[in-house]
């Protein structure tokens, strides 16, 4: 792998650390016993879900871009926004999930996400 | 079981390791496989089977086969060759001459940024909107240049902490330094941003259209 290093800037070294192991990945992909198959629907589930998410805070940051939110209504929606993201953590916590987990691949059309 | 590493141009130069490499061909195709063997999938396993495809890659062109594709015999290798004989076609003449090199960017931690949960949720929206921010501009200082350096092009959705960009270039083999060493021009230009560049990878990102 060292070979590979085209541009490698220092500081790499910890960044590395943060990286999903290979492992982790293999894993997720091989085992395909029952408690996995619920991980699974819970995975395809909470892609969903996060799809959703992420469309109306997108949809909320341009309204906020564009100006046509008072302060009152930014301020709610957000709290809105982190709630629901925070709950989103919690959940893939709970299933053991990264946030790379929620993403299908599809194809042609690219990731989901 | 056969284990597929890569489809290539049939007929082409010797494989590089007899013993363990066949080839099965159908037209101007040609799938090199080997034995699947009952080895545990590891992370070596996962390294092993990369080393392979890029030795084939040295001498021909070849569209790498995702780690783990498996086959019951070479006949029904054969059979998917032929049935998708057009598309494997057209991929191979997309990535003819080309490697991909891959590209991340990520904001370096001394950076000033939000740290801990947002207080407000005015305070959670500012801090996504300058995340979003902070990702369009490393595509516009880094993906624009470097784009106009490739064939071709994927941006991938960013997934960790601090990352803005991450993307994998279709370029020429002989346009690899080129690439290199303007990332390296544009890493000294923004030294705010980790700019990270590897390769030469077969072009698993280029494989479908």
């Amino acid at each position: 792998m060292s070979d590979k290093w085209l541009n490698r800037p220092d500081g790499m070294d910890s960044l590395a650390a943060a990286l999903p192991s290979i492992d982790r990945a293999l894993d997720r992909r091989i085992n395909a016993d029952p408690e996995n198959l619920e991980r699974g629907l819970a995975q395809l589930v909470l892609t969903i879900v996060e799809l959703l998410r992420q469309l109306m805070e997108r949809q909320a940051l341009r309204r906020i871009d564009d100006g046509s939110l008072d302060d009152e209504q930014i301020e709610r929606l957000g709290q809105t926004f982190m709630k629901l993201s925070e709950r989103m953590q919690e959940l893939r916590e709970e299933f053991g999930l990264d946030e790379e987990d929620l993403n299908l691949n599809l194809g042609p059309l690219g990731n989901l996400l | 079981m056969i284990e597929l590493y890569a489809i290539t141009d049939h007929p082409g130069p010797a494989l590089p390791d007899a013993r363990v490499l066949r080839v099965v061909s159908r037209g101007s195709l040609a799938g090199v496989y080997g034995d699947a063997g009952d080895e545990a999938i590891t992370p070596d396993a996962l390294w092993r089977h990369e080393q392979i495809v890029e030795e084939l890659m040295q001498e021909r062109t070849v569209l790498p086969v995702r780690y783990g594709t498996r086959f019951a015999d070479e006949r029904a290798a054969g059979q998917v060759l032929e049935e998708r004989r057009e598309q494997f076609a057209a991929a191979l003449e997309r990535v003819r001459g080309a490697v991909e090199l891959a590209v991340r960017v990520i904001g370096r931690a001394d950076q000033p940024k939000v740290t801990g949960p947002a207080q407000s949720g005015t305070e959670y929206l500012r801090a996504r909107l300058r995340e979003h921010a902070s990702e369009s501009e490393a595509v516009h200082v880094v993906h624009e240049p470097l784009s106009e350096l490739a064939r071709d092009h994927v941006l991938r959705p960013v997934v960790l902490a601090d990352e803005r960009m991450r993307a994998a270039y279709l370029v020429e083999a002989t346009a690899v330094q080129e690439f290199s060493a303007t990332v390296q021009r544009l890493q000294d230009a923004h030294p705010p941003l980790l700019i990270t560049c590897t390769g030469p990878w077969p072009a698993y990102s280029f494989t479908q259209s």
